[in-house]
């Protein structure tokens, strides 16, 4: 064996190796302007920081339209009736995950409101017959991924000296984009770890592998 | 190696270097590491309870199921699912700890393989059909039980549907049991399951008694086991024909032929009393035993040394208490007991033991007796119908008892199961059993624990299948239509157990009830036992497996007797010897393999005088020359996707009965011949090798200076 490894030529590994960063960065690279021009109306559009006292990310990313069982309007209630979104996502202060509002808290208003719309009516048969409504995920990080929503909540909403929590969904807007303007939700920012590391650097976040990839 | 090809070496350099170079840009790569928008659903609550958060879990407590101990788990539920087990730490019996079956737990709730409906004849049919049935066929005459250990008021309930049905038979089978200690036990101390204290013990001689592995309650064990070893620390020794857990773990492991551990233990008596001057008072029986087996015999019999046993007596005398404790057979297990009354451990290491003073709940503990009974009883068409649960005889009996046969012979059989196995594949009706972790039950652990403490199963989820039964449920219904009195108020089990459990406690209050379910355990009132004096027994031990190659199946942690087989985690969990995974094997001690002209890896075919298995040759130093050792569990025909691997040595063991003064079925009796069977392929195994070649991953010293300095010596 020994004999064997002096008689052969060294592999130019320096050489591949920088092969393979060029490949690995250009593929990459290449699927992110690939990626861009799929959905050119969201170059180049940055909302204005709304968060006092943190960076506000500016990517966007132009997502699908997603049918839902229930034509839900965020712009409605959230935008039009000025519901905050933490009354609904009651859970995103609590857990890692915020959490689709339980049918109960719906039927909370619409026993009374709005029965006579074809929406609400669909949502009173599924409630009255025992069914949650079988929604369509539209924001999502892989299971690989640890991100919690309790702690940026407690970070730029609790924690933030400067803001009440009737802004919460300014704080919301930092990943997902402002829901106030549209109807069904949409994924509106490219939650992708690029994303999550800018902001991070830009917020002072913490930048260890493992406090995200536990 | 040609020039062109990449080494191993330089492969993953590149490879790092090139993922870093796709990292470094690719954090940004959207969508096709994300998920597509609208692919997968995701439902909310209608109404949830006040403390359920999503992504928060509530741990429940309950009880495992998966070996005889039962031991008090904590399930994590999250979004209505359990995802994750851990020990209860309030329970004395593990006091927080599971051993790995117990964390595979969660497999056998998920199993794709799990049976989702009644069947009549393999055809799917409805529970009042099948229950009809059942009926009509198993209401009287002789109506059997079969199962693994049963405590509790499933027991209880078992016990009044026998009892409603006429003359039946509940056969308990285990194939790994403890029935020599405990036989032992009631023999020579009236006390069939003494307590051990491994804690104050200086020296522990175990005689195939696999304590971390197997035994008893290994978790139980592996806590006190951590207090034996901690400063100063104790001295372990096993006797063996082929390495266990805790034969590995022992500073002194001796290997014995196959089934001669009680020669050893002879030996060893002999000993203490001509070297060390000890002595047995009014046991004359017992000490001509010991008188009348020399050092010079045991080296002829067993292939023990004298040097070795000489080190074994002067141990236990220079670390005392110590103590002796057996499961190798009925004989050793005898002997073993004898040893601790010559010791003086009685009443130190070794008191008496404790238990629920509700004899009915207390475990019915199987043995490999009363699979030999059953079959026996049912090929002499002694039994009409049979309900079988938590058993597959079809899967561990061997082949001289010809279970096929024996289970034909009964003219209506019930299997009550979570999974199709070789068993329930030969019954006429098969009822959809739940879970473990969606089942109710009231468990009393074999042993140890705080006497009179019963675990308490609650389910951690919903039943994953709507068409599913509990046990306990079952037997309710059977109970009811077998007329047993007073069952007739309860509507479901649940309502049972409430009920029967909070007469036991004392309060029918609601917040008392909460704080059982809370608990996982509650306490009753419990009954101690008492030594008597030493017994006078005949010691001795049968003669079979002293001369030529004997085949020595045992049971690992893991797949334990092949309930575990279709468990993909346990599967590839590595063997704690060989550490192969996914398949069967043979250890073969060098010198037998160099005789046979044996390389690892080759296929030979193993026979005895009931039957032949093939599988390959593992080489290994931990196995007596004399013996062939094949785990058990795997070599399923009908258990699963993930159970069809290896091969089952339990069917050609040579259905001995009667080791020693018992009806057990002797394991290491069986002559077998090796014959090559052509082909040589890999073992998969953990690690691959023994060897660091020169890496100094794991620092080592000479054996003899570990003996120095771990006082082994
Ligand atoms: S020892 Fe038995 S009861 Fe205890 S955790 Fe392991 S499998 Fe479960």
């Amino acid at each position: 064996m020994s004999t064997e490894r002096s008689k052969r030529k060294p592999f130019p590994w320096v050489q591949a190796a920088v092969a393979a960063v060029v490949v690995g960065a250009s593929i990459v690279l290449g699927a992110q302007i690939f990626e861009r021009q799929l959905h050119p109306e969201s170059a180049g559009v940055a909302p204005a920081p709304r968060v006092p006292g943190a960076e506000f990310p500016t990517d966007t990313f132009a997502g699908k339209d997603v049918e839902q069982p229930i034509n839900y309007s965020h712009k409605l209630h959230a935008g039009d009736l000025g519901i905050n979104c933490l009354y609904c996502h009651t859970y995103a202060r609590r857990s890692k995950v915020a959490g689709i509002p339980p049918t109960a808290k719906c039927m909370g208003c619409h026993t009374v409101v709005g029965t006579d719309k074809p929406e609400i009516e669909k949502l009173t048969q599924m409630w009255q017959s025992n069914q949650s409504p079988a929604w369509n995920k539209v924001n999502d990080v892989p299971d690989f991924v640890h991100f919690s929503h309790e702690r940026h909540l407690q970070k730029f909403l609790f924690d933030n000296p400067e803001m009440d929590i009737k802004n919460a969904p300014d704080v919301c807007a930092m990943c997902h984009g402002d829901m106030n303007q549209v109807g069904v939700a949409k994924k509106m920012k490219p939650l992708t770890m690029g994303f999550c590391v800018r902001c991070h650097e830009s917020n002072q976040g913490p930048s260890d592998c493992t406090r995200c990839h536990k | 190696m040609s020039k062109t090809k990449i080494n191993r070496r330089n492969f993953l350099k590149v490879l790092g270097l090139g993922g870093a170079g796709a990292a470094l840009a690719g954090c940004d790569m959207p969508s096709t590491v994300t998920l597509e928008e609208g692919e997968e659903k995701i439902y909310s609550y209608l109404a949830p309870e006040e403390y359920v958060i999503p992504g928060v879990g509530v741990w429940y407590a309950s009880t495992c199921l998966q070996c005889p101990a039962a031991c008090g788990t904590h399930g994590r539920v999250r979004e209505g699912r359990v995802l994750k087990l851990e020990g209860n730490p309030d329970s004395a019996v593990n006091a927080g700890k599971l051993c790995q079956m117990g964390q595979a737990a969660l497999q056998a709730h998920f199993n794709p393989d799990r049976i989702t409906a009644p069947l009549i004849n393999g055809q799917p049919a409805s529970w009042d059909d099948a229950l009809a049935l059942i009926n009509e066929k198993a209401s009287g005459g002789n109506v059997a039980w079969m199962t693994g250990t049963v405590s509790g008021h499933q027991r209880v309930l078992l016990d009044a549907h026998l009892a409603a049905t006429g003359k039946g038979h509940h056969y308990a089978v285990e194939t790994v049991n403890a029935r020599a200690w405990t036989d032992a036990g009631k023999t020579v101390l009236g006390d069939a399951m003494p307590t051990l204290h491994l804690d104050k013990a200086k020296a522990v001689l175990s005689l195939g008694a696999d304590l971390l592995g197997t035994w008893i309650s290994p978790v139980t064990f592996m806590g006190q086991y951590g207090k034996f070893r901690a400063a100063p620390r104790g001295v372990l020794i096993m006797v063996e024909p082929a390495m266990s857990l805790t034969g590995a773990n022992a500073d002194q492991w001796v290997a014995a032929k196959p089934g001669t551990e009680a020669a050893v233990a002879l030996g060893v008596g002999h000993l203490l009393m001509t070297k060390h001057g000890l002595s047995l008072n009014g046991m004359p029986n017992a000490t001509s035993a010991f008188q009348s087996m020399t050092p010079a015999q045991v080296h002829e019999i067993a292939g023990v040394s004298e040097a070795a046993l000489n080190k074994i007596a002067d141990t236990l005398v220079s670390h005392s208490p110590s103590l002796v404790i057996a499961n190798a057979s009925h004989a050793a297990a005898r002997i073993a007991m004898v040893l601790n009354i010559m010791l003086g451990n009685v009443g130190k290491t070794l008191t008496p033991g404790a238990s629920i003073a509700a004899d009915p709940l207390a475990p019915m503990m199987g043995s490999s007796k009363d699979l030999a009974e059953f079959a026996q009883n049912a090929a002499a068409g002694k039994i009409d119908a049979v309900f079988i649960s938590g058993a597959n005889p079809a899967f561990v009996a061997p082949q001289g008892l010809d279970m096929a046969a024996a289970l034909k012979a009964v003219g209506f059989k019930v299997a009550i199961a979570t999974c199709h196995d070789e068993t329930t594949k030969a019954c006429d009706v098969v009822l959809p059993l739940s879970s473990a972790l969606e089942d109710w039950g009231t468990h009393v652990p074999a042993y140890g624990g705080k006497p009179g403490v019963v675990h308490l199963q609650q389910p951690l989820m919903e039943p994953l299948h709507a068409d599913t039964r509990g046990l306990g449920d079952i037997l309710l219904t059977l109970g009811k239509s077998a007329g047993v009195d007073g069952l007739d108020a309860f509507e479901d089990y649940y309502g049972y157990l409430r009920t029967a459990v909070s007469a036991m406690i004392g309060s029918e209050l609601e917040g008392d009830w909460h704080r059982v379910l809370q608990a996982g355990q509650f306490e009753t009132r419990a009954a101690s036992r008492a030594f008597s004096a030493g017994h006078d027994v005949a010691l001795g031990f049968s003669e079979t497996a002293v001369s030529g190659l004997h085949l020595v199946t045992v049971a690992r942690q893991g797949l334990y007797d092949g309930r575990h087989a279709n468990s993909s985690w346990l599967q590839e969990a590595p063997d704690q010897i060989s550490k192969a995974v996914w398949d069967s094997w043979a250890e073969i001690h060098p010198k037998t393999a160099a005789s046979l002209n044996l390389k690892d890896g080759d296929y030979v075919r193993l026979t005895t005088a009931s039957g032949a298995i093939t599988t390959r040759v593992f080489i290994y130093k931990g196995v007596h020359p004399n013996a062939v050792c094949v785990p058990m569990g795997r070599g399923h025909t009908d258990y699963g996707r993930w159970a069809n691997n290896g091969v089952n040595p339990l069917t050609i063991v040579d259905a001995h009965l009667g080791d020693w003064q018992s009806s057990e079925i002797i394991a290491t009796a069986s002559l077998v011949k090796i014959d090559a069977a052509g082909e040589n392929r890999h073992l998969v195994r953990l690690m691959d090798t023994d060897q660091q070649y020169g890496r100094k991953l794991v620092a080592t010293i000479p054996a003899q200076q570990f003996g120095r300095t771990q006082g082994g010596a």
